[in-house]
């Protein structure tokens, strides 16, 4: 059986001052019907353009998709034409991104953009769209819909424009739900609201979903596999379970640790030196081997293939050697 | 132990537009009536989600907010009643870093000059032995000496958090005030940030006063810890009672929403405690207890009556109906 969205050595490049950088570096991901896959990394680990990439929204150029593959049930995105790719947004893939206010549009009312993402991939009224998108709201938890349906996205709190954002995404019962940090703006009673909500959703409509995040405890609850990317590139791919509690790649490893946890106390928290290198500097070799406590002469000279050494794929010679 | 800042019944209310111009001007009240003791040496952390009035009542206790009404005692003397220059002279002992250190640093000014212009303006010391003692903070928090002449765009967020560390750190304050001082930045930089802090808290003995919204972050800083919620303290004590055995049903919402690395989606977990909706708007607060329409143990008399703050000097709970969280969120008679 072959996954509902099937990503294969996806390269993207980006035309910048500093010359051409690759953005995402051959990064293959999949993910199957009613599964949920957490992306995790820190910011400019190409986790966002991986989900720009499946809805088409690269800007191109500067970006440019210098090869792999994204099949959406079979079919293949990659040179897909931009009206092939317009009946695909929304209605099979649709995206939560991450900050509701710009991502609405202020002067028309909430039911009415709704309304018109329902009208652009179906053959309905508006009157019907409308009353769809009210049902919708209902469906997000949104209390007095119909009367809500009129308002203004300033009318409403952060959380409330996340749930109509959501009701949007879901409008036309995308077969793929990617959400790009869908909650990092918001409180964390919201937050947790906002999860819970993700999850009936997904029982509901059977939708895959792609959370991108940068925070281990949302994987925890959230995703049922994961994939960490670090500086463009999938270092570690496995299910959430044995990510979390046998990380292998040090990084992965790294990012667990230097989160603080509610349920324990320790007087210092591990932390990873350094910062992410810059796409243009990577230089050959492992991305990750200048910030790496294991790293050895290998690392400096040879890039680590995302490759199963045991438990589950890993990115790391030194996983792959067992010095790590 | 000396008590290095006692804030008594803090109030600040802003005004709010007329409706009409001879109707009474109406106000809102963003901090009611807030009291809290920092102990020399300690952290004392403010939780509390978006629009609680956590950080505006840490502004109010040191003046960078107006306060209403209420004492703000520091080393002895309350800060709300002195004259602006006394004022003045008191900034050298509180300083404050802030929450997003791209916007908190001059973009036209070298760093060195940046992390000295507090002893500048305060008069502290010889040009040379502020040069000195520039150099001697930028290795304490970590950064390289050679790093001094270049511009606040040459660094990552986390080294620019450390220079604010450094400018805040110049007068040898007693009070470092900490407004969500690692929330802009990725996981692995905010534990490099929080490690300082700590180390730092230990070498030079300072207090902090540390504002966020992430329980976990606080539960790794601060020793005390009060729950902000509309504006008011709901729940405070220290730092193992208040994780351990929260009695407020809105901490114990907060530390049920957080996410946790000890929840797995592949053990079905559920969330045990779930709460709806937004808090309530800050202009009308509601009559009774301002989490009552969220509340799963609400009550007649959470409608009615405001709680107040109350229990033993360690931990204090505004609730009617304090306790452990139960079965299904019913009230306990």
């Amino acid at each position: 059986m072959s996954a509902l969205l099937q990503i294969e050595n996806l390269q993207v490049t980006f035309n910048t001052r500093h010359g051409q950088v690759t953005a995402l570096d051959s990064v293959s991901l999949s993910v199957n019907a009613g599964e949920t896959l957490g992306v995790v990394g820190e910011s400019g680990c190409g986790k966002s353009i991986t989900a720009l990439s499946v809805m088409g929204l690269i800007p191109m150029p500067p970006g440019r998709i210098a090869g792999g593959s994204i099949r959406l049930n079979g079919e293949e995105l990659v040179g897909a034409s931009d009206a092939r790719l317009r009946g695909l947004r929304g209605s099979e893939v649709a995206m939560i991104f991450q900050e509701p206010m710009t991502s609405l549009n202020p002067v028309f009312s909430i039911g009415d953009q709704i309304a018109e993402a329902i009208m652009l991939h179906q053959n309905v009224s508006y009157d019907q769209a409308f009353k769809d998108a009210v049902a919708l709201l209902d469906r997000v938890g949104i209390p007095s819909p119909d009367r809500r349906a009129r308002d203004y996205p300033h009318q409403l709190s952060g959380g409330m424009r996340q749930r109509v954002m959501i009701a949007m995404a879901v409008s036309c019962r995308p077969k793929v739900l990617i959400a790009d940090e869908p909650t990092t703006a918001l409180d964390v009673t919201v937050q947790a609201q906002i999860f819970d909500l993700l999850n009936e959703i997904q029982r509901d409509f059977g939708a895959a979903i792609v959370l991108i995040t940068h925070d281990m405890g949302a994987i925890s609850e959230m995703a049922d596999r994961v994939a960490v990317m670090y500086a463009g590139r999938v270092i570690e791919e496995a299910s959430a379970d044995q990510v979390l509690d046998s990380p292998q790649h040090p990084y992965a490893r790294g990012l667990i640790d230097c989160i603080p946890v509610l349920g324990k106390q320790e007087t210092e928290l591990r932390e990873i030196p350094g910062v992410v290198p810059p796409l243009h500097m990577l230089g050959q070799g492992c991305a990750f081997k200048a910030r790496c406590a294991h790293a050895r002469p290998r690392c400096g000279v040879e890039k680590p293939l995302l490759r199963n050494h045991g438990a589950h794929p890993v990115a790391c010679h030194g996983a792959e050697e067992g010095w790590v | 132990m000396s008590v290095l800042l006692d804030v008594r019944d803090l109030t600040v209310r802003f005004g709010l537009p007329k409706p009409s111009m001879f109707a009474p001007r109406p106000y809102l009240e963003a901090v009611r009536q807030v009291s809290f003791t920092l102990h020399e040496g300690r952290a004392l952390g403010i939780v509390g989600e978006s629009g609680s009035g956590k950080t505006t009542a840490a502004m109010a206790a040191i003046r960078l907010v107006a306060a209403s009404s209420g004492q703000v005692i520091f080393q002895g003397e309350d800060l709300l009643t002195l004259s602006e220059a006394d004022m003045r002279a008191r900034r050298r002992d509180v300083q404050l870093i802030f929450q997003d250190p791209y916007s908190s640093l001059n973009p036209r000014a070298r760093v060195a000059d940046i992390v000295r212009e507090p002893m500048d303006l305060m008069g502290i010391g010889t040009p040379e032995q502020r040069q000195a003692r520039v150099e001697e903070l930028f290795k304490l928090v970590g950064l390289r000496p050679d790093q001094l002449s270049l511009f606040p765009h040459q660094f990552s967020g986390g080294q620019r958090q450390r220079i604010s560390i450094a400018r805040a750190l110049t007068t040898n304050p007693r009070l470092l005030v900490c407004d969500e001082p690692v929330s802009a930045l990725d996981v692995a930089i905010q534990a490099q940030i929080l490690n300082l802090l700590a180390k730092l808290k230990a070498e030079l003995g300072l207090s902090y006063l540390f504002i966020s919204h992430d329980l976990g972050v606080v539960r790794h800083v601060c020793d005390d810890v009060a729950v902000m919620y509309l504006g008011k303290i709901v729940e405070i004590g220290a730092r193992s009672q208040l994780f351990d055995a929260p009695q407020h049903p809105y901490t114990q919402a907060l530390l049920s929403a957080a996410p946790s690395l000890a929840r797995r989606k592949s053990q079905g977990y559920v969330r045990p405690l779930k709460i709806s909706g937004d808090p309530p708007s800050p202009i009308n607060p509601p009559k009774g207890c301002a989490f009552a329409e969220r509340c799963p143990k609400a009550q007649q008399i959470c409608r009615s009556t405001q709680p107040t703050l109350s229990g033993a000097e360690g931990h204090q709970v505004a609730c009617h109906f304090p306790g452990p969280a139960t079965e299904a969120g019913t009230a306990q008679p």
